[in-house]
């Protein structure tokens, strides 16, 4: 039994090493190519000083030799930090001075784009393309340097199932991005739950939708690891394209798919023909935000004799809770229950008078297991406010997660429905967005005197982000200064797509912003939809249009 | 340069300014650099056939037809063409 992720890897690739391990445009690898490159990636880290503990960053789009470096890295005793290229270089910065990494594998445009800022933690770098990179003083090597080491194992260290395996930064409600960290222990857990529970097999072939920073990723890659299945990387380029994203299901003859539900709303509205067609695909997963009922009955009726889960969880815990949806119950579903606690997990509703919640009560989920986070990284105060001891357990010391999220228990099966956040923290496209971060951002511009993000409902997307801003000045910014101003700051997924300017913000009684106020205007505005948003505009109407 | 892809180029230098990026090559990968997703490839679509009076079946939203300024402009020359031999 692996006790580490990479022992997936190491056992698989005895029982098949001539099976197709990972898939991406123009390469791809075999198990014993993934465990010979991650060996000897391995070496390579050691030969630099690397050890265990150390955090090296992986900072490129999706390719084959990224997994490669995922598994050299965890081979190495290092923990891997995997980072959107699509951020801006001054966050990425910021994550690699947060975590104090020691080296960065990335491509050579990506690693350009570090060169200007001090970066003292890391030692080196390898560059996985042919891009050349100028200036800077890092000391970097093509990733073709790994052939100079053994594809051998490295020789044995100690090591404990509760060492960090990776660390994923999502969205800070202070205006900077935080680090959970998950162990081995932590990324098995889950793993060995969705082997048990989807019955991955040799011959399965899994789609891999999501962002290798984003944890759905974890699926994708170990578990088809973990089966001696195959994982297929969706081209970047295809994904925002409905049919070009149908016909890589097709061509790869996926069997499992994983994704945000705003993935498959595309493919429902837009390549619906292709859908049915499709004959190897045996199993549906989704997670990241809420399925739309009306949109879930559609796929049900495209795929009819596909299994279909919602798989819920905060990054903290990986998945904590899942339904496995019921179609003779779809038509008197208002909405998707968010389902019971996966096996080796235990999650319940705190209520508002510190009890546990029976059927039918309301409160905070709290998640208790193996799988839950010890916390963030460097942040022991806010690791304090949600990975907390757990007051029901009297008899030893254990820590539980508070996600924040509000539930209700539904039945004795232990089903939970999903009511709403207790805090900012926003989901669109299935990201954690916290306003406040958005907030910082637009704050940041000298021109900025208040400012407040909003997030106003949307089907397809979760939620879409309006700002609304009060300027120092009459010309002290405009829209498009501000929006590139926290394009350098922020990812663009948190970009607002509608600015208002209005000469100051309403404040309650306490002289804070009045968000509550805010918030329903915007909302109520909305009726003026879709010309109000720059983004969504033509879109939606075209969308509108082809629904009815 | 013509006038279709100067009404191109207008179209995705604009989307591109409410993504904060400030210059777009005619070559530049349009997913690659955040400029189209799976949002603005709607607004893209619509755009296309307001302005040109052409039709973009679902079947046809595909990367290679919308991966550039260039590789956009080939599109829409290609549905115009097929537009005026059927007249």
């Amino acid at each position: 039994m692996a006790y580490l992720l990479n022992q997936l890897l190491t056992h698989s690739a005895e029982r098949y090493p001539d099976n197709l391990a990972i898939w991406a445009v123009g390469k791809s690898l075999t198990y014993s190519d993934l465990d010979r490159k991650s060996n000897q990636l391995a070496h390579l880290l050691r030969s630099r000083g690397v050890k265990k503990g150390d955090r090296i960053g992986l900072y490129s789009p999706k390719s084959v030799d990224v997994v490669a470096g995922m598994f050299g890295i965890l081979k190495a005793g290092g923990v891997y930090v995997p980072m959107d290229v699509q951020q801006p270089a001054q966050r990425a910065a910021y994550l690699i001075d947060n975590c104090e990494m020691k080296a960065v594998l990335g491509s050579g445009a990506a690693i350009q784009g570090l060169q200007s800022f001090p970066l003292r933690s890391l030692e080196f770098g390898l560059v996985l393309d042919d891009v050349a990179v100028t200036g800077g003083s890092l000391e970097l090597q093509p990733w073709s340097a790994i052939a100079n080491f053994p594809g051998e194992a490295v020789p044995y260290f100690q090591q404990t199932t509760t060492d960090l395996a990776y660390i994923l930064y999502t969205s800070g409600s202070t205006g900077r991005p935080k680090g959970v960290m998950i162990s081995h222990q932590n990324a098995l857990t889950f793993v060995n739950w969705c082997a048990g529970t989807f019955h991955v097999q040799p011959e399965d072939r899994l789609s891999n939708h999501a962002p290798l920073h984003f944890d759905l990723s974890v699926f994708d890659v170990y578990n088809a690891i973990e089966a001696g299945a195959s994982v297929h990387m969706v081209p970047p380029q295809a994904a925002p394209f409905p049919a070009s994203l149908a016909n890589f299901i097709d061509s790869q003859a996926i069997t499992i798919w994983y994704s945000v539900p705003s993935a498959l709303i595309l493919l429902i509205l837009h390549a619906s023909t292709q859908l049915q067609a499709l004959k190897r695909l045996r199993t549906v997963l989704f997670a990241g935000e809420i399925f739309p009922m009306k949109y879930l009955r559609r796929l049900a009726e495209l795929l009819p004799n596909v299994e279909m889960y919602n798989l819920y969880g905060p990054t903290e815990t990986n998945v904590c809770t899942y339904y496995r949806v019921r179609r003779e119950l779809l038509e008197s579903q208002e909405r998707l229950p968010i389902g019971k606690a996966c096996e080796n997990t235990e999650a319940f509703a705190v209520t508002d008078s510190d009890e546990i919640a029976g059927i039918g009560g309301q409160g905070e989920l709290y998640v208790r297991g193996p799988g839950v986070t010890c916390g963030y990284w460097g942040d022991p105060e806010k690791t304090q406010k949600t990975v907390v001891p757990n007051r029901f357990e009297p008899n030893f010391r254990e820590y539980v997660y508070r996600t924040g999220d509000l539930v209700t228990l539904m039945d004795e099966e232990g089903n939970y429905d999903f009511l709403g956040r207790r805090d900012s923290m926003i989901k669109s496209r299935g990201y954690r967005i916290e306003l406040g971060e958005i907030e910082a951002a637009m704050l940041s511009h000298p021109g900025v005197q208040e400012a407040i993000a909003l997030p106003l409902p949307d089907e397809e997307v979760g939620a879409r982000i309006k700002a609304i801003i009060s300027p120092h000045s009459k010309d002290s910014v405009t829209t498009a200064a501000l929006l590139q101003h926290c394009s350098m700051r922020i990812p663009k997924y948190m970009l607002p797509e509608l600015i208002e300017f209005r000469e100051s913000l309403p404040k309650t009684s306490t002289g804070k912003i009045d968000r509550v106020r805010l918030a329903s205007e915007s909302v109520a505005a909305m009726g003026n939809r879709p010309k109000d948003f720059q983004n969504g505009g033509p879109g939606e109407a075209r969308l509108t249009e082809l629904k009815n | 340069m013509n006038e279709t892809k100067q009404q191109i180029r207008d179209f995705v230098l604009n989307l591109a300014e409410q993504k904060g990026i400030t210059t777009v090559a005619d070559g530049d990968n349009l997913t690659q650099n955040g400029v189209v997703d799976s949002l603005a490839i709607f607004r893209v679509i619509m755009f296309l056939e307001d302005t040109f009076g052409i039709r973009v079946p679902d079947e046809e939203i595909l990367t290679e037809n919308f991966e550039s300024v260039e590789g956009i402009e080939r599109f829409v020359d290609a549905k115009l063409a097929a537009k005026a031999s059927r007249r």
